[in-house]
């Protein structure tokens, strides 16, 4: 058996940088507006869906694609903040209420897929090329795929540390009136941070289509395992996403080395769950100020 | 034909009914944000076709399956007692996730994505079946009724109000939290199995997603903490709904087009009008 | 009545209550007060068991309600209000006293009346004032059965009438023979009507004693004004 072992852990490796790429986006808008955005996975599908539709049905080259679909989504998710959740936010409704919004503009955006593109699964076909290292194989979108969950990380580090824009995350996050009294606006913060949401999520989005199959409902466990790979990271800190989407990977990928794999969801259910009981802060045990 | 055609929505309508008001109980009355419901109408229907296959009679069969339903139910709610808001949300919806794994996955107890087909009649006439779902319907009204009306249900709502106040009066939070599940997912296992005896069919997809935005937008029109507002809301947006197969032409499309109505009525509803119809408190 | 032994609470490596002893006698009026960040309503919540304490005991008339559940602490006999009123926004004053105890009309009508509390009894308690809202905060730990009485901060953000209202309300207590446990920041209510004040700073007692040599004291002074 251990001869699988290194293909093991490079396939939960891959599996891994996918979740944490889903993961991303709706831990920073958690994060900075302080809700659980479902529809980040919309924004996966969609922008997965735009790129299907530009690359390999409309036969435009594959950046401008891409590109346009970032810029698409990224329109879309400005549109639901714009829409749905500045008027919530308004009338000072609950994040419960929030959620559950999102949750309808997640099935909405799914069903709007499934009627324009129908049910049947798609491929995006581009070129691929295997890597063969003699203990594991990769393929090159799976190495762009885990290079970018890196890189995006990078990227919301520097984003969060070392720009003023970050700046003003940070402190709208840990207080939202303190924040506003020393000139921060927050519906212009919150602006931004869908804006960078909506970046990461079309990447992760035209990356996931790349590497499975496209569906109309591909976001809904994609963005549920991004809830547990922040819970399971920390969900109090962005970073937290990345460290968890990765754990969550590998757990699973070994997980199913000993259970059916059909039960992979189960595996990281029940790490959901043991996390919550036991250690709800996460991995990285970013503790949430204690409001007494 | 026409005749058929309303015998069949009043089934549904019953049915949904039980669905929405037994989830109104958590939801509306305790303040527990349960995403998860579907999960327990589905587990009343597997378990009462799987015994009924068996050949278990009816009456057991039904009581079976609010039984097993329930038990998740009090188990899910005391191992959740400590999350609350969006997490308990988050967490009971992956249960929706884990019931489609264990159903499309235990091939030898539910034959997988095949599914369950045979499942008998209760009764074979489908204007009886009617009065009968409608019978349990009225029933789970009368008992829902009185529960909220109840000592424990007030115990309910002040946890939902305020679960820390509750408790430094003397009230277990714990203890109630699992009555309210313990009796909101009974119900939701026994409409589970009316539903798998009227279809005579259950498969993993009795789990979809977007049943979670119809039952909820069912709720919130009507109105959280209104025993009235659930049964108002399940027939107004179920007729609704069936309102949508004459205006779409092309049915391919019906389905996807409901899910998107729903998710834009309760999105306006959110936004516009929170307590819905005859709501009473906010969540 | 009620005793803290060497009670200590730390949050994250702060310590919040750091060996804490006090004893509150059987029909007095206990206050505790401090500076901001004393640790007095982390002891409160410690006593109600909605903080567990990491070392100390807290006996009961001699039982230990340290590790207990808040509801098992609240039957022991304990009764408290919050600092930031807890009431059941969504119910009537009625219901939100038949929480606490079941009780008919009349009960009901007449402990209203003692907090001064003059509303139809279906009024929903979102639509009381906030000082309303204490009252019937208040009213509610009256009516639950206990031995002692735990108030946290009553006259915060009420008007004076209320103000002066409580001040009654807590005498007639007394003379009825009840057991008070008061944290207050209105230096003129706590001397006006305690009969024991207890000085906390930093989560620790500073000083114990009668309000008129409280008010005297160098140490107390100290911790309110800085050195």
């Amino acid at each position: 058996m251990p001869s699988i072992l290194p293909q093991l852990i490079i396939n939960g490796l891959i599996a891994g940088s996918i979740y944490a790429l889903a993961a991303s986006g709706f831990s920073l808008v958690y994060y900075v507006v302080k809700f659980m955005n479902f529809a980040q996975g919309a924004i996966i599908t969609i922008a997965a869906y735009l790129f299907f539709l530009f690359g390999s049905v409309l036969g435009i080259n594959y950046a401008l694609s891409a590109l346009l679909s970032i810029i698409i989504s990224i329109l879309a998710i400005l549109s639901m903040n714009l829409i749905v959740y500045e008027n919530l936010r308004k009338r000072k409704a609950t994040n419960v209420v929030t959620m559950i919004s999102s949750l309808a503009l997640l099935i909405f955006s799914s069903a709007l897929v499934l009627a324009i593109f129908g049910s049947s699964t798609k491929t995006i076909s581009l070129y691929n090329k295997t890597f063969d290292f003699g203990i594991f194989t990769v393929t090159l979108i799976q190495l762009i795929i885990i290079c970018s969950s890196v890189f995006l990380f990078l990227l919301l580090w520097v984003v969060l540390k070392k720009t003023r824009l970050g700046k003003a995350m940070r402190s709208l996050s840990d207080n939202k009136e303190a924040a506003q009294v020393i000139g921060i606006n927050p519906e212009k913060i919150y602006t931004y941070a869908f804006i960078i949401a909506g970046i990461l999520g079309s990447i992760s989005g035209i990356l996931i289509g790349l590497e499975q199959n496209l569906y109309p409902r591909m976001g809904v466990p994609i963005i549920i395992k991004g809830f547990i790979s922040s819970v399971v990271g920390g969900i109090n800190s962005v970073y937290g996403s990345i460290v968890g989407g990765l754990f969550i990977g590998l757990v699973e990928i070994l997980g199913i080395w000993f259970l059916p794999s059909g039960y992979r969801d189960v595996i990281s259910f029940s790490i959901l769950l043991l996390f919550l009981l036991f250690k709800p802060n996460g991995i990285l045990g970013v503790k949430k100020r204690d409001d007494s | 034909m026409i005749h058929e055609y309303l015998i069949s929505i009043l089934t549904f309508i019953s049915i949904y009914s039980i669905i929405v008001l037994s989830l109104n109980v958590v939801i509306g009355f305790t303040g527990l944000i349960n995403l998860g419901h579907i999960v327990f109408v589905g587990i009343g229907a597997y378990a009462s076709a799987i015994l009924a296959l068996n050949g278990v009679p009816w009456y057991i069969s039904i009581f079976a399956a609010g039984i097993l339903a329930s038990v998740f139910g009090a188990a899910i709610a005391a191992i959740t007692s400590r999350l609350k808001g969006d997490y308990l949300a988050m967490v009971t919806l992956g249960l929706v996730f884990i019931a489609v794994a264990v159903s499309r996955n235990w091939i030898s107890l539910t034959r997988g994505a095949l599914g369950l087909p045979g499942i008998p009649d209760i009764i074979k006439n489908n204007f009886h079946y009617m009065i009968f779902t409608m019978a349990i319907s009225a029933l789970s009204v009368f008992l829902f009724y009185r529960l909220t009306n109840s000592e424990t249900g007030k115990i309910f709502q002040a946890i939902r109000d305020n679960e820390v106040a509750a408790s430094v009066l003397g009230k277990n939070t714990y203890f109630y939290k699992i009555i309210s599940m313990a009796a909101s997912t009974f119900f939701a296992g026994i409409a589970g199995s009316l539903l798998a005896h009227h279809l005579n069919f259950v498969d993993p997809t009795i789990f979809e997603l977007d049943f979670i935005v119809t039952m909820l937008v069912m709720l919130i029109a009507g109105g959280l903490a209104s025993i009235t507002g659930s049964v108002v809301g399940v027939f107004i947006l179920y007729a609704l709904s069936e309102s949508i197969r004459f205006i779409v032409v092309n049915p391919s499309i019906v389905g996807a087009f409901r899910e998107m109505v729903f998710a834009v009525v309760l999105i306006l509803i959110l936004i516009f009008r929170p307590r819905g119809m005859f709501g009473k408190v906010d969540i | 009545m009620l005793s803290l032994n060497n009670v200590s609470k730390s949050f994250g490596g702060v310590k919040a209550v750091d060996k804490c002893s006090f004893e509150v006698k059987e029909n007095t009026i206990t206050s505790l007060i401090g500076p901001n960040g004393a640790g007095k309503t982390t002891i409160f919540n410690i006593i109600s068991g909605l903080t567990k304490a990491d070392s100390g005991t807290i006996r009961l008339s001699d039982r230990n309600i340290a590790d207990l559940a808040p509801y098992k602490i609240a039957k022991a006999g304990i009764s408290r209000t919050f600092q930031l009123t807890k009431v059941f926004r969504n119910m009537s004053i009625k219901d939100n006293l038949l929480i606490a105890k079941n009780a008919n009309d009349n009960d009901i009508k007449k402990i209203l009346e003692s907090v001064y509390l003059h509303k139809p009894l279906e009024t929903l308690a979102s639509e009381l004032s906030y000082g309303q809202q204490r009252l019937l905060e208040l009213a509610r730990s009256l009516l639950m059965p206990h031995s002692l009485l735990m108030l946290d901060e009553p006259t915060a953000g009420v008007n004076p009438e209320i103000r002066r209202e409580l001040k009654l309300i807590l005498r007639s207590l007394k003379k009825n023979g009840k057991t008070v446990l008061l944290i207050e920041h209105d230096m003129e209510f706590v001397m006006g009507i305690s009969d024991v004040v207890i000085v906390l700073n930093e989560g620790k007692v500073l000083k114990e004693g009668k309000p008129k040599d409280i008010v005297k004291d160098k140490k107390v002074l100290e911790a309110y004004l800085g050195k």
